[in-house]
């Protein structure tokens, strides 16, 4: 690696606390007896032995017994001089920190490994905000290896001091030619932050301008128009017995990352009222595939259609309704309406896309719903989003016209995630000083004067006030690994305020936040909360104007929808390969985007995608133009989107981002005029001859009648019997009808210590693939890249089937005499975009206690424990691969090649800086061995441990797994199922359990729970 | 002091087996046969002793099936026992099926190998023996008789060309 | 010495003389080598060294060189391990089976049938070794301590039954080989002119002499050795389809597999004899003694082994039927109709129909249709072993996992490779040794040499 790495050594020292600092220089505190060893024999046998000898032996010690322990030989040994105190090597240390990237907030407890962050999980202190994907993929962002290691002046490396210096100069002559200084950044939500800001805004007369890429702006305004605050209000999933959803991913990216979580407290069907959900959008999201009604809409329909429910509950509250034509679907929004109704004041509508019209609309049904104050709460507010879309347009015809001296660039990238970014670039050559703190040379940074690279989250001290009355800190976990410098210090020092930003979050939350407080204990918490709440707003809209705006949007030209994806989100994480090689949990496609086609629409125009002979998904290639733009893109064609609505995922297309980021799929934002994500008047032209490889790690959609594999049931048949749809499967034996676990030639083995299960509940589980990544992270688990995923050799550990059901079924077959040859191909066909139901199913290694796999490994290198888990010792492995092919599951992934240190697989694992992200506590694993999930077993040793350390019992929830711990939405439970006392064996006990492909009486240790949609039949 | 063989070449299967009849009617011992391949009969008008390999083979055989049992035992059961796919590896009775294959393959192993090292042993067949049939015809389409002579060179010369020898030739070996 | 009815067909032509006969097995190898022979030989040369390229490749590079993927664990690399065992079936078999039931129609082909079967299983070895993903620790299947430390193998496996039963059959039928060769090596030695061809051949012969005793003792070796093989044969290939019968995979998880492999094994196997002698008898002039009858018996086993493996075929579709489990259903209904419908119908024709064939006298008899066929059902037998392993594999349980194999080059290279190896062995042996067992052949001459039968 190219920069010298420097080792955090506490917290105490990023404090620059005073006493460490002098204890630093004078590296030996106490006097060295030397003379005591030099001089005779007997004074030297009465030396005392001092603490530096001590740490000599201990090295020594140390050193050489990892040499004698390892087989290679060790390349890098870290010795600690002066160990730090709270650093116990192999021992892991959690610091309370918090996470916002101007899109999600999360508060979290970041793991440090020999002071290196390498794993995160949320921090239960703070009910608000929620753990996605990217969030838990964010740690791997520390170690980017494209990371700028020193400021730039005009591309060149450059010393802090030159570059400060001429930005200061540059600011002072902007000031004195009278010319504007702008601050460009997206949302801000750092107390602290916004006061530095204001300090600079106000010695540099600078004018602070936000924009969030994934804007809200519509919505901020529809809510100053309804309620006159500019502002979000918080969401209560976890209050509403009915929710309607127009486009809103609330699941995904809509809002807020703690969505997930109240919404599956409510989907589960033992509580008193299971939510019922209705999704009205145009593609096919996550939010929709959880619903129970879901209606494929075309974009354009959505406005008619709301405003048309409006209609159906303004009769029923007895206000007088709207003029509008009828909507093409108002049956299910009748229905929506009726059950919206019954719920009045425990329901929510909520709406997508960034139509100010729509959310006017919206709130006026929520109104209608008595929802405000309920569900919807603005005593709460949230403050993740304050973007302002005007303002930037604003700023882009300024700088144009050469108003504008010096822009100052702070977490946003506005060459590639504006519509007008290439606008934006030319208009920069008119401004004399363009400054970003961008940690990459990327689209806008390449392209500005001087870049002073901002540290990584992981390596700043600042704080966040997300909602009303909480307050978190970000605080360092790492020393920064480069010449980098935090935005906030940069800002202070041109301001004049020294660079210490640390004293300065300091005595600006002990003078304006903490009261009584201490900060040391809000520190260790990380999030600290106080009772204040805002007044709630009185609704006081009108929806006349916007209820004639929607009319006249919907028409019958091609809608274009701009999506993010769980993964990738607006583009930031481009460069992370976790999460490029993370499925899309709709498509399973990886390291793509692509235009999502209906179907019957792809029929229609002819576009067709196909496997090629090993199985890798093939697709067409059209030229897609909007409002005079034209990229091209591949076409997917996909189940459940709206007839002529066509989707795009923005973040892809990226520049600069770095290795794995760079040059995947095409730039969407380049569309986003006005950060409109609803466009029409699309056309395609297919291009002839050319045809695009997707990666996807299924490539096969549907359960082709295999019930059991998911099985389902009703609330009401649930209601009923608890046990409906998981009916006991019987086989025929000499002693009659038995269940298959009945059907064995042997004794059980004994599990008297512990025995380890996962309980995976299919309601709760939404698909969102947080788990997926946190395994990835604990368990070094290996980007293999698009071309391997192609050749379907992905090795995700766990793995999110998604079934779509199919038009065909058995019944079908039976009744219409179909021909077993045409049953299966039909089965094989995802179901209409209308009757379309999708299904998740995490799949990981069922830990077998009758595991097949285990019985033919010639070399005994997979075998069972007593605690139920099925090992993998990948050092005795020879690589038959025959455990693979025996496993019903297919859970078991092959090392086909070395992929550490392996030039073909250029991401993390192959450099030094990318590698500091490995556990560990968990082998690498070499080419040519099997390897599969071990149900995180170095974390289930750790709390062993431990609890023999106490001489204890381990609690009860004391072991978890990583995916365990990844889940928001609890559809992940782990534990010992001994301890009746533990969550797990209630799951295992309940009704809805049932083990995956019980047929075989693999005896498996993870247990299913039904899904249960709340919806008649 | 020197003895004297007379050789007595044939060229036919049968004529040389009823030769042999015959030559031991006299009450003579014929020492050796040297033929191209096996004449049926030979043995028992040599009046040698049937071969006990079968026997041999069929002891090596239990050997290799006791050796394959224990081995198995002791490496699945006894010294390492593990939990694998749920099966009882802790007593040899239950595992017995598994055994089966290997078992048998061994037993065959070592019957087949050991005999024929027997084989080898007691015909002194190795490689890099000089030992040579007294006619290279042997081996092609003659067959030799061979007696040794107590000074009755005469009658046997005469015994053997009645019998049907093409050729007789009398010679010293020290 | 038993006499044979006059109206039996000779097994020998051209009134051949015990010296004759002498003189036909030695010529190839006291003569020069045709271009014929040579041509065939660099070509084989040629391969084989292409396939040692490609496993040097894998073996460097890893097993991401082949098609293999997350679903489909194994493809062309145990395709071709099955496919060679079987081959390697029809030597022993031809040999000691044959000699149990006393058929004197297996003394001039045995020999060569042994050597192609050693060769066959040497080939098939090799796949075992490097479809591991980490081949130098190929010697951690053997009964040894892990890194001679405590960990053994794991006898529930099959692929370790494998490990025995493979190591058995190649060195036994070996040793089978040899000791029948001994005599004949005595034969050439006692002619050879050059000293150190003499040498070379004393030494192979171990100084046989043929005394009385040694051809006593060596019927009765030979009578125990087919004892023994007979039962192995048979044992290899079922040991060979508990690989698949053991597992719990839809397609794999059958009871018929034991014998039907065998049949399978035997039939391939007499067809790869079958192409082998047809080439050789015109090669080294071999027609007096691998004659039209010795073909026609050939065939008419490749006719019943194939109508058997028919049947299993059949039998393996009403079970799945009849099974009612829907996986297995789907497995067999996949294999006729699904992705590699063509893999399954070229299985099914070249196997099941074009044996039929052989039930008229006219067609058995003849050479050029009989080489024809032979090379169909090799060709079917692979693809047999292809269907069962991939068709099973690539859509089992859960469709999620569902996928799709096709070969990449190397896998194709190693294929021919072992194609090539297996003929440069065979080549070599032709100009080498002894092809027809001739102190054997020679005891038969007189019941059926055709001037006997005049």
């Amino acid at each position: 690696m190219a920069t010298k790495k420097t080792y955090f050594q506490g917290l105490g020292e990023l404090a620059n606390n005073p006493e460490l600092e002098k204890f630093q220089e004078k590296e030996f505190a106490e006097k060295l007896p030397t003379e005591a060893f030099l001089s005779d024999n007997d004074k030297l046998s009465e030396s005392s032995t001092s603490r530096r000898d001590f740490l000599k032996f201990l090295g020594f010690s140390t050193a050489a017994a990892s040499l004698a322990a390892c087989e290679a030989p060790i390349q890098k040994v870290i010795p600690y001089v002066v160990k730090p105190e709270e650093t116990v090597a192999g021992v892991a240390n959690w610091y309370a920190s918090s996470f916002y990237d101007g899109n999600d907030f999360a508060s979290l407890l970041i793991k440090n490994r020999e002071g290196r962050p390498i794993f995160l999980k949320t921090n239960d202190l703070c009910d608000k905000g929620g753990i996605n994907a990217r969030i838990q993929a964010s740690v791997l962002n520390l170690y980017d290896s494209a990371r700028l290691k020193n400021p730039l002046a005009n591309g060149e490396e450059a010393s802090w001091s030159s570059v400060d210096q001429s930005i200061i100069s540059g600011l002072e002559a902007a000031k004195t030619s009278g010319k504007q200084v702008v601050l460009l950044s997206s949302s801000i939500i750092s107390p602290a932050t916004k006061a530095v800001i204001d300090r600079f805004a106000t010695k540099h007369n600078a004018k602070h301008v936000t924009y969030d890429a994934l804007s809200v702006s519509a919505m901020l305004e529809a809510n100053s128009d309804s309620f006159g605050v500019r502002t979000l209000p918080t969401y209560h999933f976890n209050k509403a017995d009915v929710v309607v959803s127009f486009a809103a991913d609330f699941l995904g990216d809509w809002l807020d990352a703690g969505h997930g979580k109240d919404y599956a407290s409510k989907r589960n069907p033992s509580v008193a009222t299971m939510s019922r959900h209705y999704q009205f959008e145009s593609n096919l999201s996550i939010t929709g595939a959880n619903a129970d009604y879901r209606t494929p809409v075309k974009a354009s329909e959505i406005g008619v259609g709301l405003v048309n429910l409006y209609n159906f509950l303004a009769q029923k509250a007895g206000v007088s309704s709207v003029k509008v034509a009828k909507s093409g679907f108002s049956t299910q929004l009748q229905k929506a309406a009726n059950d919206l109704w019954k719920a009045k004041g425990k329901s929510l509508v909520v709406a997508g896309g960034n139509n100010k019209d729509i959310h006017i609309v919206v709130n006026a049904i929520n109104d209608l719903l008595s929802n405000h104050g309920a569900t919807i709460d603005f005593s709460i507010q949230s403050k993740l989003k304050t973007g302002n879309d005007s303002d930037v347009t604003e700023l882009i015809n300024d700088m144009n016209s050469g108003k504008v001296g010096a822009v100052i660039a702070y977490n946003v990238n506005p060459v590639y995630n504006l519509a007008r970014g290439a606008e934006f670039a030319s208009a920069l050559k008119k401004v004399e000083l363009s400054v970003s703190f961008s940690d990459k040379n990327d689209e806008t940074a390449s392209v500005m004067n001087f870049v002073c690279p901002d540290h990584n989250y992981l390596e700043s001290w600042s704080d966040a006030h997300p909602y009303t009355g909480v307050y978190a800190l970000v605080q360092p976990t790492i020393n920064p690994l480069f010449n980098t410098r935090q935005a906030q210090a940069s800002l202070m020092s041109w301001t004049g305020l020294g660079a210490d930003f640390y004293t300065y979050l300091k005595s600006y939350w002990t003078k304006n936040i903490l009261g009584s407080t201490s900060w040391s204990s809000a520190l260790h918490d990380g999030v600290f909360k106080t009772s204040t709440t805002e007044k709630t707003p009185a609704y006081q809209g009108s929806i006349d104007s916007a209820v004639s705006a929607l009319s006249s949007l919907s028409g019958d030209s091609i809608d274009l929808i701009l999506y993010t994806k769980t993964g990738i989100g607006s583009g930031e994480f481009a460069n992370n390969p976790w999460l490029q090689e993370l499925p899309d949990p709709i498509t399973k496609n990886t390291w793509d985007n692509y235009l999502t086609v209906s179907p019957r629409f792809a029929k229609e125009l002819g576009l067709t995608n196909e496997n090629v002979s090993n199985g890798a998904l093939d697709g067409d290639v059209v030229d897609l133009t909007v409002n005079g733009l034209t990229l091209r893109v591949p076409v997917l064609v996909q189940p459940g989107q709206a007839y002529k609505t066509l989707g795009l995922a923005v973040g892809y297309g990226r520049i600069g981002s770095g290795k794995a980021g760079d040059g995947v799929g095409v730039n969407a934002f380049v569309f986003a005029d006005n950060f409109s994500t609803n466009l029409s008047g699309a056309t395609l032209t297919k291009v002839e001859g050319e045809v695009h490889g997707f990666a996807s790690t299924q490539l096969h959609h549907t359960m082709m009648g295999r019930d059991r594999i998911v099985k389902e049931t009703t609330l009401d048949a649930f209601k009923k019997d608890p046990t409906s749809g998981n009916e006991q499967m019987l086989l025929a034996t000499h002693k009659g009808p038995q269940a298959p676990e009945k059907v064995t030639l042997w004794e059980e083995h004994d599990r008297d210590v512990h025995w380890w299960n996962l309980s995976i509940d299919l309601n709760s589980c939404t698909g969102c693939g947080s788990c997926v990544i946190a395994c990835h992270a604990e368990n070094n688990v290996p980007v293999v890249g698009k071309e391997e995923i192609r050749r379907s050799r992905d090795m995700h550990w766990l793995r999110i089937d998604r079934y779509y059901s199919s038009d065909m079924t058995q019944e079908k077959a039976d009744a219409e005499g179909v021909s077993a040859i045409d049953k299966f191909l039909e089965m094989e066909v995802a179901s209409q975009a209308e009757t379309l139901e999708v299904v998740f199913q995490p799949v990981m290694c069922q830990h077998c206690n009758h595991a097949p796999c285990e019985t033919v490994c010639p070399v005994a290198a997979t075998t069972h424990s007593r605690e139920g888990l099925n090992h993998m010792a990948y050092n005795r492995c020879v690589g038959t691969r025959y455990c693979a092919n025996n496993c019903p599951y297919k859970v078991r992934r092959f090392n086909w090649f070395n992929y550490s240190d392996n030039e073909q697989f250029d991401f993390y694992m192959n450099d030094d800086l990318g590698k500091m992200v490995l556990n560990p506590d968990v082998t690498v694993r070499s080419r040519g061995v099997m390897e599969k999930c071990s149900m995180c077993i170095q974390m289930l040793q750790k709390v062993k441990l431990d609890a023999k350390k106490d001489g204890r019992k381990v609690r009860t929830g004391e072991a978890q797994t990583a995916c365990s711990i990844a889940c928001d939405t609890g559809a992940l439970t782990f534990g010992d199922v001994l301890d009746e006392k533990s969550d797990v064996f209630t799951e295992s006990k309940s009704p809805r359990a049932y083990h995956l492909l019980e047929e075989l009486n693999t005896a498996p240790s993870v247990w299913y729970q039904t899904k249960v949609r709340n919806k008649e039949i | 002091m020197s003895k004297k063989v007379i050789y007595g070449v044939y060229d036919d299967d049968d004529v040389i087996l009823k030769a042999v009849k015959d030559i031991r009617a006299k009450g003579i011992h014929v020492d050796e046969v040297y033929s191209p391949f096996p004449i049926h009969g030979l043995d028992h008008a040599l009046g040698l002793k049937p071969s006990r390999l079968a026997i041999a083979s069929f002891l090596y055989g239990c050997t290799g099936l006791s050796l394959g049992l224990l081995m198995m035992w002791y490496m699945m059961i006894q010294d390492w026992p593990q939990i694998i796919g749920g099966k009882p590896n802790f007593s040899l009775l239950d595992n017995i099926p598994a055994f089966v294959p290997i078992a048998f393959e061994l037993t065959v192993f070592f019957a087949a190998h050991l005999m024929v090292l027997t084989y080898l042993m007691r015909c002194k067949l190795y490689p890099g023996s000089s030992e040579t049939s007294p006619d290279p015809r042997t081996t092609d389409d003659k067959f030799l008789m061979e007696i040794e002579a107590h000074g009755n060179e005469a009658d046997l010369i005469a015994i053997m060309k009645e019998t049907g020898a093409t050729e007789v030739k009398e010679e010293k070996i020290a | 010495m038993h006499y044979e009815s006059p109206i039996r067909e000779p097994l020998i032509l051209e009134d051949k003389t015990l010296h004759d006969i002498t003189e036909d097995v030695a010529r190839p190898i006291e003569g020069k080598a045709n271009k014929y022979w040579w041509a065939l030989f660099i070509a084989a040369l040629l391969a084989f060294m292409w396939g040692a390229g490609c496993l040097a490749y894998t073996a460097g590079t890893g097993i991401g060189v082949w098609g293999l993927n997350k679903t489909v664990g194994w493809a062309w690399d145990i395709t071709n391990f099955v496919w060679w065992v079987g081959i390697g079936h029809a030597g022993t078999l031809i040999s000691a089976v044959l000699l149990l039931f006393r058929q004197k129609w297996r003394l001039s082909i045995n020999r060569s049938a042994e050597a192609m079967t050693i060769f066959a299983v040497i080939q098939a070895g090799l796949f075992p070794i490097f479809h591991m993903g980490r081949p130098w620790l190929a010697y951690w299947v053997l009964p040894l301590p892990n890194n001679f430390g405590s960990l053994w193998v794991n006898f529930n496996s099959p692929l370790l039954w494998d490990v025995f039963a493979i190591s058995t059959y190649l060195t036994v039928s070996l040793v089978f080989w040899y000791m029948g060769l001994i005599p004949d090596f005595a034969m050439i030695r006692d002619r050879a002119v050059k000293p150190t061809v003499k040498k070379i051949y004393a030494i192979l012969s171990f100084g046989w002499s043929g005394k009385a005793k040694h051809w006593q003792r060596f019927e009765e070796l030979s009578l125990v050795l087919a004892g023994l093989a007979t039962p192995l044969v048979l044992s290899v290939h079922t040991i060979v389809s508990m690989d698949f019968a053991t597992s719990v995979i839809p397609g794999w998880h059958t009871t018929i597999f034991p014998p039907y492999f065998v049949a399978g094994a035997i039939f391939s196997g007499f067809a790869m004899v079958q192409t082998l002698l047809l080439v050789m008898r015109k090669v080294v002039n071999m027609e007096a003694y691998i004659t039209i009858k010795h073909i026609e018996y050939m065939n008419i086993v490749i006719m019943v082994t194939g109508s058997i493996v028919g049947v299993a075929y059949i039998t393996e579709l009403f079970i799945a039927w009849y099974s009612g489990v829907e996986f297995e259903q789907y497995a067999f209904l996949n294999r006729a109709t699904g992705p590699y419908w063509w893999a399954y119908w070229s299985m099914m024709t070249c196997n099941v129909f074009s044996p039929q064939f052989m039930w008229f006298k006219k067609l058995r008899t003849s050479i050029a249709f009989t080489f024809f066929i032979s090379i169909i059902v090799n060709i079917g037998m692979w693809f047999e072993r292809f269907v069962i392993i991939v068709t099973s594999l690539h859509r089992d349980y859960l469709p999620s996992s569902w996928s799709m194999f096709s070969p990449t080059f190397v896998d194709i290279g190693i294929f021919i490779g072992t194609i090539g190896f297996f003929f440069v062995l065979f080549l070599l042996y032709a100009r080498t040794f002894p092809v027809i067992a001739q102190a054997e052949l020679k005891t038969i001459v007189k019941s059926s040499g055709s001037q006997n039968k005049k």
